[in-house]
């Protein structure tokens, strides 16, 4: 029993899997980062990820980090619910305090956890958003799908959650479609924000924004991770993302997890050999 | 057995000059009740039906006229409007067909009727506990304008996930000032499903809500049915804090009688002239009869 | 045997080796630490002294673990009296002994682009455990003590020059005194006015009780603050004692 008490997970994944295609105990011997590769040459399967755990406290920010093809953002698909899981359990604190393994509820009750329990940012904010409606309107949808019947009250809290993300007040009520790719990141933002869910899952946050938009996007997401308690899952392939918002992480290759270290620890003293293949080339 | 029953198939078929009862075949009848049975017992619910060659074109009421001809009997009386107008067109047809077919009495008040077949309009008195209102519906799902995908559709309306139209009502006061929404306007059916009230104004929603008769609602062309059981709370989807407002136009009277309180239509001219939309009503209240 | 761990310690560092398997480099081993042997007491200032390579920014990270120690134990002594290794804590444990008992601070201030100054220390103080109002005054009073000007405060952080972030950086790792404090060269790019606030606020927080473990290139802060001094060469304790003691041994040895 540790002395240290340790503030307890909201979120907590235990040996989750994801496999494309017919699989056996061969495959997974097959595949995985010292075997180079996530397809089973047999079957052709895609080990697409395979034994990941990890848990996440409120206010704390775990970075998956790994090249295209490691798996983890399919590990964040399988959290979510855009995708079916192989094997492996996710439980929440807050359902059923922490007891039920969520991979097993009917798809519909999944979609209910993600109005306020699990919200997630894409990569694109097209996969967020909806371009024809108003930054207004995309943040009315969480709202009125968690109840909210109230016009003004929508108005107010969206108004709220844009100003908070930075969105100008007077784009409210402009289709997201007119904005430029960081100001729909703001408002993809906002939107996860609107029912104040625990878990916040991350996909890629900033890629694909110009330098300087990104170091702001950043830097709000920062502030919200602290300011809101969220517990955030962080995937990227960028160092300088999991720098900045986590203070834990885990490597993955291959669909495996390679290495789990404070973020710090992981930067400065690398132990696998990928890692140090990752962290060094970022650095360089 | 299926030798059996096509040989009775031929044989009603074949025989032209021998129309059943209403029209329709026994077998026809009896699965648009079941049907409507469905709907009743799942307020608001659209339930598939297989929708029958009728005389009547589709987007003409073949629905209506298929519930109708489902449920009439030997004791029914019949009325028919067509946009509150006994004596349009479409109104006159319909009602010559369903008399033919069956024999039953046909009468223009709605308190003498027993069955109502409407395109577009309640009337505006009359409908009791007796009365079975028949709408005739040309696009039954509420959430066409926001979704296309019919899977995704049916998902919404199976877990009541209907934030998009909740959106698309948010966006419509945004960009509007009000919600724009003006006949067929969306309702809640028994706090479970959102209903298309098929394009009847805002003015006849509220009878809806809790009515002592029955409400059948036929999409013949979309082959669906769905039904308002008397007693039903029925709530257009609108805010808190957005009132739903009926159509209003202040200071204007039909001409021929004289009412405000019915649900009045323009009559294009030099000079605009209204009159009451449920003629047989605007017949009762001429020279003040009540 | 192992010796027993003594209450009166706050950190005991036993035989701490750390060397760096350079898997990108054919597999090249590098060693940083041979086994180190120290203790720091509460309110002792123990200073690192050696040359550069020496080891001694290596056995601070290794303490804080931004370095996993290849072998050896940390032992470090919980408010309420127990010993932990540190070697041997999860993450998950380590991080929060990072928020609220072990403090660390380096000549390099890592802060988000447009994070305020005010802000940074404060967000510091209630990470420490102090709710907002309380860790905002603190702010105030740390930030007044090391001269930054209040008209920086509202300022993000990464416009200031280094020695007004050093000072940032030495105001958050101090706004609430941790256990144990370590300091790698805090004060290198201060001016001598800025830098005699840094060491009066830190030569408080030894008088308070707090464990300093620190490395300064500078004699001067060396002497006047360190109660011991340990010389580190090739990665092992080389020479340990009084700041005086160590300096005449170091006199005639080039630097």
């Amino acid at each position: 029993m540790s002395p240290i008490i340790t503030p307890e997970w909201v979120l907590k994944v235990d040996g989750l899997g994801k496999v494309f295609g017919p699989f056996t105990d061969e495959s997974i011997a097959k595949t995985g980062s010292d075997r180079g590769t996530s397809k089973d040459s047999t079957t052709g399967s895609i080990v697409a990820a395979w034994d990941v755990s990890f848990e996440v406290a409120a206010g704390e920010a775990l970075g998956v980090v790994g090249e295209s093809g490691s798996g983890k953002s399919t590990v964040m698909r399988c959290i979510a619910g855009d995708q079916s899981t192989s094997v492996g359990s996710v439980h929440l604190r807050n359902i059923d305090g922490g007891n039920t393994n969520i991979l097993h509820m009917s798809a519909s009750t999944r979609r209910q956890l993600r109005i306020d329990q699990i919200a997630v940012v894409y990569q694109d904010p097209a996969e967020g958003l909806d371009l024809r409606v108003t930054a207004g309107g995309n943040i009315a949808a969480p709202l009125t799908a968690a109840g909210l019947r109230n016009f003004g009250a929508i108005r107010h809290r969206a108004s709220e959650l844009l100003s908070r993300t930075e969105v100008p007040l007077n784009r409210m009520d402009d289709v997201v479609r007119s904005f430029s790719g960081g100001m729909r990141q703001r408002v993809q933002l906002a939107k996860a924000l609107a029912n104040r869910p625990p878990i916040v899952l991350l996909d890629e946050p900033t890629t694909g924004l110009d330098a300087s938009v990104a170091a702001g996007v950043l830097d709000l997401i920062r502030g919200l991770l602290e300011e809101f308690g969220l517990a955030a899952v962080v995937v990227s392939h960028d160092f300088s993302v999991i720098e900045m918002l986590t203070t834990r992480c885990i490597v993955m290759n291959h669909g495996r997890v390679v290495e789990s270290a404070l973020t710090d620890q992981l930067l400065e003293d690398p132990h696998h050999p990928y890692s140090q293949k990752l962290v060094s080339a970022a650095r360089s | 057995m299926t030798t059996l029953l096509s040989q009775l198939l031929d044989e009603t078929v074949g025989d032209t000059s021998d129309v059943p009862f209403a029209l329709l075949d026994e077998y026809s009848k009896r699965e648009i009740r079941r049907a409507i049975l469905t709907a009743v017992a799942v307020p608001g619910y659209q339930v598939p039906f297989g929708s029958r060659e009728m005389p009547v074109a589709r987007g003409w009421g073949s629905g209506g006229l298929q519930v109708t001809l489902g449920v009439v009997g030997p004791l029914d009386t019949i009325k028919v409007i067509d946009q509150g107008d006994d004596q349009g067109v479409n109104a006159v047809n319909l009602r010559r067909l369903i008399v033919s077919s069956t024999g039953i009495p046909e009468t223009t008040v709605a308190a003498e009727s027993t069955i109502v077949q409407t395109r577009h309009r309640i009337p505006e008195d009359g409908l009791d506990t007796e009365h079975i209102l028949v709408l005739q519906v040309p696009v039954p799902e509420p959430l066409r304008g926001v979704e296309r995908d019919m899977r995704e559709l049916a998902r919404m309306h199976a877990e009541a996930d209907y934030s998009k139209m909740w959106v698309s009502l948010y966006e419509d006061k945004v960009r509007n000032g009000v919600i724009t929404q003006s006949t067929g306007y969306p309702c809640l059916v028994n706090g479970r499903y959102v209903i298309a009230t098929t394009p009847i104004p805002r003015w006849d929603i509220p009878k809806l809500d809790n009515a002592p008769f029955l409400s059948l609602f036929g999409a013949g062309r979309e082959k669906r049915i769905y039904a308002v059981p008397p007693h039903t709370k029925v709530e257009p989807l609108t805010f808190d804090d957005v009132p739903f407002e009926v159509e209003q136009t202040p200071g204007a009277t039909c001409f021929r009688c004289t009412s405000s309180s019915s649900f009045l239509v323009e009559i294009p001219g030099a000079v605009s002239r209204w009159v009451c939309s449920d003629t047989d009503w605007c017949e009762r209240h001429e020279g003040g009869l009540k | 045997m192992t010796k027993k761990l003594d209450p009166t310690m706050v950190l005991d560092v036993r035989k701490l080796y750390k060397e760096f398997v350079l898997h990108t480099v054919d597999g090249r081993t590098v060693e940083a630490l041979n086994g180190i042997s120290l203790t720091v007491s509460a309110g002792e200032h123990v200073a690192l002294a050696g040359t550069s390579g020496a080891g001694k920014s290596s056995l601070l990270k290794s303490i804080y673990r931004t370095y996993k120690p290849s072998s050896g134990e940390v032992w470090f002594q919980l408010l309420d009296g127990t010993f932990v290794d540190l070697v041997g804590l999860t993450d998950a444990e380590l991080a929060t002994l990072r928020g609220t008992q072990i403090g660390y601070v380096s000549q390099f201030l890592r802060a988000a682009p447009r994070r305020s100054t005010f802000d940074i220390v404060a967000k510091s103080g209630m990470q420490r455990g102090m709710d907002i109002s309380t860790a905002r005054e603190a702010a105030a009073i740390a930030l007044k003590k090391l001269n930054l000007d209040e008209a920086l405060w509202d300022v993000s952080a990464s416009v200031l020059s280094g020695g007004e972030k050093q000072r940032i950086n030495l105001a958050a790792g101090t706004i609430s005194p941790p256990r144990l404090l370590l300091l790698d060269e805090p004060v290198s790019a201060l001016d001598p006015s800025n830098r005699e606030a840094a060491l009066e606020l830190i030569d408080t927080l030894t008088h308070q009780g707090v464990a300093v473990l620190a490395v300064f290139h500078d004699i001067e802060a060396m002497e006047r603050l360190a109660t011991r001094v340990i010389v580190l060469q090739h990665g092992v304790v080389s020479y340990e004692g009084s700041p005086q003691q160590t300096l005449a041994k170091l006199a005639g040895v080039a630097r």
